[in-house]
């Protein structure tokens, strides 16, 4: 699972409206799936970081915590109802966000957006 | 080149003992249909449809925006009131449109808060309308979000709210509209989605009034986007059980905004919706 953020740090360094957009975002978010944790640091919007856990030391902000056959579905191109949005993982009891909430929502569109390129290419929209 | 054939104006009405200047678009031709916007938008969510001359050929589209909404000002005094928006100031303000502009018992079909108050005036004022088509429309859900986190001095909440509902927009919608209904929400005043959603999310009067709807005299139909996290297929299907007599169809690949996000997705569920309209009305005469 951490190959695919791997491959998101790649792309967002392609995405210059994205940079722009989290220019102002310089945090650590856990990522954890199904126990798995991976931490994304973040300094003004580029990913400079993508660290595998298990880390009792590496503060985060917000963290997603979900499954991986959730992830999965979110990054289908059209996903079913519910795996379409990370909020939509949470109200479906396939995903929980914890932690400095006010911070996700601050950089919401950001976050959602960087989540979402790792969705399948053909047709995808976020 | 290409003029739309809508048409704006502007109406002068008074609202809870105060002037209201209320903007409002309008195409067609034949039975009055008032239409109502979602939440933290405005009349341009209907624009698809008032363009559609099929559906304009024998009907009269008119959407107007809320005051505090769009092109309709807030009231005098509002840099120092909270906007919070209730069900008796809501429909009241419906009212004094319909009244201000003459509408004989129009077809009512409003979106989420609008479908909600739609099925308010169901239960309130059927005498008012001709029928009701409750889009996104539900009994009542508190809020899986905080909504004051829509107005803050330290965030910008129109930005923060499209965000935010964009969660409500189906992957099925073309990416120019999905991005054009989020505009709406970016654009809003501040506080203002915040206000509407304290309607939405607080208000749960409507409960109690579902049954007391006789759509023997006003037929009501509901529509619903499957992928709607806010108000759910199971929302608009249990709101649906509790009014004697509703229909409701679930749309498979739309979500809250189905009239702006998707337009040709919606078109067929809302010609339908016209038909049982025209259908009941036939019924009875």
């Amino acid at each position: 699972m951490i190959d695919r953020f791997r491959e998101i740090e790649a792309r967002l360094k392609d995405q210059p409206h994205l940079l722009r957009l989290g220019r102002l975002f310089s945090e650590t978010v856990l990522i954890e799936i199904e126990g798995e944790e991976i931490y994304l640091t973040f300094d003004k919007g580029q990913i400079t970081s993508v660290m595998a856990g298990p880390s009792r030391k590496t503060p985060w902000r917000f963290a997603l915590r979900t499954d991986a056959d959730a992830l999965e579905q979110f990054w289908q191109a059209r996903p079913a109802p519910g795996f379409h949005d990370i909020f939509g993982l949470a109200k479906i009891g396939r995903g929980r966000i914890d932690g400095d909430i006010l911070c996700l929502v601050k950089n919401l569109r950001f976050f959602k957006e960087v989540m979402a390129l790792a969705r399948c290419k053909e047709e995808a929209t976020l | 080149m290409s003029i739309e054939p809508i048409t704006g104006r502007y109406l002068s009405v008074e609202i809870a003992g105060a002037p209201r200047r209320i903007y409002f678009e309008e195409a067609g031709q034949g039975r009055p249909v008032l239409c109502l916007h979602t939440a933290g938008a405005d009349t341009r969510q209907w624009r698809h449809l008032m363009n559609d001359a099929e559906v304009t050929a024998h009907h009269r589209l008119i959407a107007f925006d809320m005051p505090w909404h769009g092109k309709s000002l807030p009231p005098e005094g509002f840099e120092t009131e909270e906007y919070l928006l209730t069900t008796e100031a809501y429909i009241e303000t419906v009212l004094a449109v319909v009244a201000g502009l003459g509408l004989e018992r129009p077809i009512l079909a409003g979106c989420s808060m609008g479908g909600r108050i739609a099925l308010q005036l169901a239960a309130l004022h059927p005498e008012q309308f001709s029928g009701f088509i409750a889009i996104e429309a539900s009994d009542f859900q508190p809020a899986w979000y905080d909504i004051d986190w829509f107005h803050r001095p330290d965030a910008h909440g129109g930005e923060m709210g499209a965000a935010l509902v964009s969660a409500n927009i189906s992957p099925y919608a073309p990416n120019a509209e999905r991005w054009n209904t989020l505009w709406m929400f970016m654009q809003s005043g501040p506080g203002v989605f915040r206000g509407d959603l304290s309607f939405y999310t607080r208000d749960d009067s409507l409960i109690g009034r579902l049954a007391q709807i006789d759509t023997a005299r006003t037929p009501v139909h509901l529509l619903v986007g499957a992928y709607d996290l806010t108000c759910t297929p199971e929302d608009a299907q249990r709101t649906a059980a509790a009014i004697p007599g509703a229909t409701v169809a679930v749309m498979d690949e739309l979500g809250h905004f189905p009239m702006s996000e998707h337009p040709q997705g919606f078109r067929p569920f809302f010609m339908d919706a016209l038909a049982r309209m025209a259908r009941a009305a036939a019924q009875a005469a």
